[in-house]
């Protein structure tokens, strides 16, 4: 059970990241990402905007498969920026990882 | 006697032309049509036997008008496709050269032959069935059509938006119009809105506008707490009977106190109840009117979840959209968050497709054993509407949107599911055999309820939301006027919504002549479209009425009078109340009962004709005589190959 938390694309801006909800779940990030890895980004994206903390906290090995090569965010037809959002959901799991998330 | 032979002598003397078609190959292709035509031209009484290649075409019916306007034939067969498509095609090319539309027979040997059959069989039968039209139409005689005066006035039933638009537009024809309406009130559901979607419009200023048109028009008489009691006559020159009483149900009562409350008076539009037109009666009354159109315009209702529902009638934070429109247009702004009897909604959840889009096996029966299977077409769009004014309005408060489909179509409706989105409405979309649960929260969050789902837009996996309200949207049925449909005999879909003649080419009429169509009684439609619907109404109505008659197709009932007894029997077969009735005449020097038909009424079955001990009833284009024939000539060795 995924528990949507309706706070959490506010405390995901802390970390750079503004566009969690103009996501519209097209999933042509994941067609054009050349990782060709299950859903991502598209499934993480899913979980941040959902507030599902504990989804991203189980599979964020998975963040830091990304290549950085922006063929998302450049494609995105929401401009919701997906290649820059992994890189916010990598600070944010960083700070879980310190203990910092909600400092 | 003497008359019989007659008869047979004009018969004998009939000059029937027999025109068969080949449908460019479409009967050709399996029925020899050449063949046919030969063997049809050793018939006798054919004078004349053609082929073509589209007996429609032009050139085709050049052939028929041709050969009636020479004298060459005086009754005609054509055989082609089924006669639903071009009987009335060939009934007025006779009519064009100067001849009687009924002295013409039709043979299908294109869906009753050549789709069906192959080879010689198929022109075996096709010499059949033609060789059968050639003996009835060899009886045939010119009929003239019913012709019915048709009083120059309307009645509209229901003062909903449909019913005030069709009223309007009729007065605006020069018809008086009655309308009809079963509560204190003119605006129908649609005074129950706010804005409406796509444009945003009020619908206060919508109905005050429409209503004030109704209420100064000197052609529209408006009769609210009025109800049908009786209904009787034919199109034309029908009869109603309705009576005006003294508001009795909880819903009017409680408008009306709210119309003391608001202190607004007569014509002015009240917000969620409507617009008085007149004083509420305080004694009952009875009136009778006579009008020649009909226009139901009855309306919906809203869908009401089952107990428990979605939590409905369980947890007070669920509410369904209507209410919470209201809802949503009473409460002041007070801030970023919404609030609702003093409760701030930090979450909302909307569910889709409540009461709507039911599927036997998954949903349940309401109380009369109904699913409404069908999808309600305006939820999705007044869903997202009031999604993007909670958006809009109070930016701190979530929108979780529950949907199994959306469909915002038409013009302007697919920008509110993208301005929903650009809001940051968040969606879940759910299999309708695992439609989200709502319970009472259990964690910690401070939110009094939760929404489980399995999300289909998260993989599958289930996610639970925690909200403050939950928002069902639900459906539309049909207002229950099964009192009207007993009493005028309207057509019922399965889906309880009243039935059009044919839902593309005829939309707005009903298969009672003379009754039609306008709004939600028919379908869930939006104001758009009812309005639409009910222009698209008044205009049949103005069409059948201005002509001042109406005419009938002649196949009735037909008494001989010669033979008629005065049994009665055709009178207790009859299926349609007032089409054949028993009355004194003077028979050779004496008083005695005979039947008489009212053609206006009679819709021809034949029913009479089966119970007549003396066949003296028989229905004008259809005689007993005529099916003989045509029986004989089908097992006759000469149309036999």
């Amino acid at each position: 059970m995924a528990l949507v938390d309706p706070e959490f694309t506010e405390e995901l801006e802390r970390f750079g990241v503004d566009t969690t909800l103009e996501c519209f779940n097209c999933g042509t990030c994941a067609a054009i990402c050349p990782l060709i890895y299950e859903h991502f980004p598209r499934k993480m994206i899913r979980y941040a905007q959902l507030g599902a903390k504990d989804r991203i906290l189980e599979n964020s090995d998975d963040l830091w498969r990304c290549l950085h090569c922006g063929l998302c965010t450049h494609t995105c037809p929401r401009e919701a920026n997906p290649g820059e959002l992994i890189l916010g959901l990598r600070r944010f799991v960083i700070a879980n990882w310190r203990g910092t998330a909600n400092v | 006697m003497a008359d019989e032979n007659k008869a047979n002598e004009s018969v004998s003397e009939s000059k029937v032309g027999v025109y068969i078609c080949y449908c460019g190959g479409n009967i050709s292709d399996h029925v020899d049509v050449e063949k046919v035509c030969e063997r049809v031209k050793k018939v006798p009484g054919v004078a004349v036997a053609r082929t073509n290649m589209f007996m429609c075409s032009d050139p085709g019916q050049e052939l028929i008008m041709e050969d009636l306007r020479s004298g060459a034939v005086d009754r005609v067969v054509v055989a082609s496709c089924a006669p639903d498509l071009h009987e009335t095609t060939f009934r007025s090319a006779i009519t064009r050269a100067g001849g009687n539309p009924y002295i013409y027979e039709h043979a299908n040997i294109r869906e009753q032959v050549s789709w069906v059959h192959h080879g010689n069989v198929a022109t075996d039968k096709a010499t059949r069935l033609v060789g059968a039209a050639t003996a009835k139409a060899k009886q045939l005689k010119p009929l003239d059509p019913i012709r019915v005066e048709a009083k120059q006035h309307a009645t509209v039933i229901g003062g909903g938006i449909a019913g005030m638009r069709a009223a309007k537009d009729l007065a605006a024809r020069g018809f008086p119009v009655t309308l009809i309406e079963k509560s204190p009130f003119l605006g129908g559901r649609g005074a129950q809105l706010d804005r409406v979607a796509p444009t945003g419009e009020k619908v206060a200023d919508l109905i005050s506008e429409l209503a004030g048109e109704i209420i100064n028009d000197s052609a529209i008489t408006v009769y609210t707490c009025s109800k049908v009691k009786d209904f009787e006559g034919f199109v034309g020159n029908f009869t109603l009977r309705f009576e005006k009483q003294p508001p009795q149900s909880a819903e009017d009562r409680n408008k009306i106190k709210e119309m003391s409350e608001s202190g607004k008076g007569v014509g002015e539009f009240i917000p969620f109840v409507g617009v008085c037109p007149t004083e509420i009666p305080e004694t009952s009354a009875e009136f009778a009117i006579e009008t020649g159109v009909i226009i139901l315009a009855t309306g919906f209702k809203p869908y009401v979840p089952a107990q428990g529902e979605y939590g409905f009638g369980e947890f007070e934070e669920v509410i369904t959209l209507p209410e919470f429109i209201r809802t949503l247009a009473e409460s002041g702004k007070n801030g970023n968050v919404l609030e609702v009897n003093g409760r701030k909604i930090k979450s909302v959840a909307m569910i889709h497709c409540v009461g709507s889009r039911q599927i036997p096996g998954v949903h349940k029966e309401d109380e009369t054993g109904h699913l409404n299977e069908y999808c309600s077409r305006t939820c999705c769009s007044a869903t997202l509407h009031a999604a993007n004014i909670i958006r809009e309005t109070y930016p701190e408060t979530r929108v979780f949107d529950f949907y199994r489909d959306i469909r915002t179509y038409g013009r302007g409706q697919e920008e509110l599911y993208e301005q929903a989105a650009k809001n940051k409405v968040l969606f879940f979309r759910f299999e309708e055999a695992q439609a989200p649960v709502v319970e009472r929260n259990g964690g910690s969050h401070g939110y009094p309820l939760s929404v489980k789902t399995k999300d289909i837009l998260t993989f599958g996996e289930e996610v639970e939301v925690p909200v403050d309200l939950v928002v069902l949207a639900v459906g539309m049925e049909p207002n229950d006027i099964s009192d009207l449909v007993d009493m005028m005999k309207l057509p019922v879909g399965a889906d309880r919504f009243l039935l059009e003649v044919h839902p593309k080419l005829r939309p707005v009429e009903l298969a009672v002549m003379g009754i039609m169509l306008a709004g939600t009684c028919q379908a869930p439609f939006d104001i758009t479209e009812s309005s639409a619907a009910a222009s698209g109404a008044a205009v049949k109505a103005a069409a059948l009425l201005s002509r001042g008659y109406v005419e009938l197709d002649p196949f009735v009932a037909e008494v001989d009078l010669e033979k008629c007894t005065g049994t009665g029997a055709c009178v207790q077969a009859c299926l349609r109340e007032g089409a054949l009735r028993l009355v004194e005449m003077e028979v050779g020097g004496e008083k005695a009962m005979r039947a008489q038909v009212n053609p206006a009424v009679c819709t021809g079955c034949g029913a009479c004709v089966a119970v007549c001990p003396e066949n003296a009833i028989n229905v004008k284009g259809w005689t007993l005589k005529q099916y003989e024939a045509m029986v004989d000539m089908i097992v006759s060795e000469e149309s036999a190959a």
